[in-house]
């Protein structure tokens, strides 16, 4: 116990490295999921295929093929030499991206078309009715299902253990060699995703109380 | 009409993953050849001039040889041996962690410029990698809990679980002897250290694991030895290698010699009693 006290700043630091991997990841999900969400709903033919061929692929295949599929292949292939850190944040936003879509779909398409239609009534464009008057609302009422992919993400991140990431399970694994005391710091590790997934939950609920929009969802 | 909307629902929903696996199958083969890693280019096919930067790749899971200080820095039997090397020369070493089972990858695609961490100099990995001269030798051991008193041979037929570390050459040994027609389980752990847990805590009859290992093991853990007892030992003697990419002639050859001139001295000895290997 007392070897593993020793550590403890290691493994904490890692707290920093994990929220950056799931910040990174979100921020990009979010505007890849929000444009093809857009483009899931009032997109031609061709776009809706397209992007149900991109969602699809990233619903599909597990993170850690995709880790090592654009680690190892797309990217050196493409010409970028992107850093673990680097790739690990945007996989996970690709990937995220295509969850967030649907969330976002799923939020768009519980509005209903009236009110684009009553935008549209009023003398907007149909882009600035999407964005003025149909994404505001969306936004709102995704926001549950949204602190759900956070909750999924912030687990998901330890995966990037495999390329090196020195995040929050990297740094554990390393201390549990060291201290020959595997239980300990996976307790710990466990504890502080427990804390991280509830923290950040917490937030997300409580950006939705205060939004929320009564009567349009829930209770007034 | 709702039970023939339901058979073509099924018959859509069955044709689609179908066509999905066909079409991922085909569309991977055609793929695989424009993804693939790009062939290991040799950076270092003259010796590194004083001030080049090195990167020392190491799994940071493997002591003594390779793992982590309180303050996140890296330290061990290889550790030391790498930085006497970068200092022989001038270089900057970056010592750099990375999971085991990607190390090599990470090799030949650049982003390590070698392995100095434990690693075995099998003709598997002498393929794609290149060895410096062997600086260690170890064998495979067999090990069971004290209390165990089958032999070798009822302990491999037991139809039980044997642990190994996933990727090592432990999980190669146990391979070939489920090939050789022995029967048991294979059980991969991600580490030496939680192969052997898996016997102490009941989950496997006996641990593949290697002198190199379970020497400082034992020596720095003497509650952890007097729970186990070697069985047998398996195949002959091993060795660990610094591994490169290949075609890097000048950091391999560098590594070599240095290696040899720091075995020769009584520095060797020293480090090898500092960290009980």
């Amino acid at each position: 116990m007392a070897a593993f006290a020793e550590f403890l700043p290691y493994i904490l630091s890692g707290v920093v490295w994990t929220l950056g991997l799931v910040a990174g990841g979100i921020g990009i999900g979010f505007v890849i999921g929000l444009l093809m969400s857009i483009g899931q709903i009032y997109g031609g033919e061709d776009i809706k295929a397209i992007l149900h061929a991109y969602v699809w692929f990233f619903r599909s295949i597990p993170l850690i093929v995709l880790l090592f599929l654009f680690y190892f292949g797309v990217f050196p292939a493409t010409g970028f030499k992107l850093d673990p850190l680097a790739c690990s944040i945007v996989v996970l936003g690709l990937r995220s991206g295509a969850y967030q879509s649907q969330i976002f779909r799923g939020a768009i398409l519980s509005l209903g078309d009236t009110q684009l239609l009553a935008a549209r009534a009023l003398g907007m464009s149909k882009l600035r009715g999407i964005f003025h008057i149909v994404l505001p609302q969306a936004l709102r009422i995704s926001l549950p299902g949204w602190s759900n992919e956070y909750a999924t993400m912030i687990k998901d991140s330890a995966i990037t253990f495999t390329l090196g990431v020195l995040e929050i399970l990297t740094r554990t694994r390393y201390v549990a060699m060291a201290t020959h005391q595997p239980l300990i710091p996976y307790f710990f590790a466990g504890g502080l995703f427990i804390v991280l997934t509830y923290a950040g939950s917490k937030i997300v609920n409580t950006v939705y109380e205060r939004t929320k929009i009564p009567g349009l969802v829930g209770r007034l | 009409m709702s039970e023939k909307k339901s058979r073509r629902g099924f018959l859509k929903t069955a044709g689609v993953g179908v066509g999905g696996l066909v079409v991922g199958a085909l569309a991977g083969t055609a793929v695989a050849p424009l993804i693939a890693p790009p062939p290991p280019k040799a950076k270092w096919a003259d010796l590194p001039p004083s001030g080049s930067t090195i990167i020392h790749g190491m799994d940071a899971a493997y002591p003594p040889f390779t793992q982590i200080d309180p303050s996140g820095n890296a330290v061990g039997f290889d550790v030391d041996v790498v930085n006497l090397i970068a200092n022989k020369y001038g270089w900057q070493i970056v010592h750099k962690p990375w999971d085991w089972s990607a190390i090599i990858t990470a090799v030949q695609s650049g982003d390590l410029d070698f392995v100095a961490s434990g690693m075995t100099d099998t003709a598997a990995r002498s393929e794609i990698v290149w060895f410096s001269v062997p600086y260690y030798s170890y064998i495979h051991q067999l090990l069971a809990l004290v209390t165990e008193t089958r032999s070798r041979d009822d302990i491999l037929n037991s139809g039980g679980f044997i642990a190994c570390q996933t990727g090592a050459t432990s999980d190669e040994w146990a391979t070939k002897l489920l090939a050789k027609g022995y029967k048991f389980q294979k059980l991969g752990l991600d580490s030496y250290e939680l192969a052997f847990k898996a016997v102490t805590d009941g989950r496997a009859v006996a641990v593949i694991s290697d002198s190199a290992f379970t020497g400082p093991l034992f020596k720095t853990q003497p509650d952890v030895a007097a729970k186990f007892r070697v069985v047998s030992t398996i195949g002959g003697d091993a060795t660990y290698g610094y591994a490169t990419r290949p075609g890097d002639y000048g950091l391999r050859n560098a590594i070599s010699h240095a290696l040899e001139d720091i075995m020769a001295t009584t520095d060797w000895q020293d480090l090898r009693d500092k960290w009980s290997v």
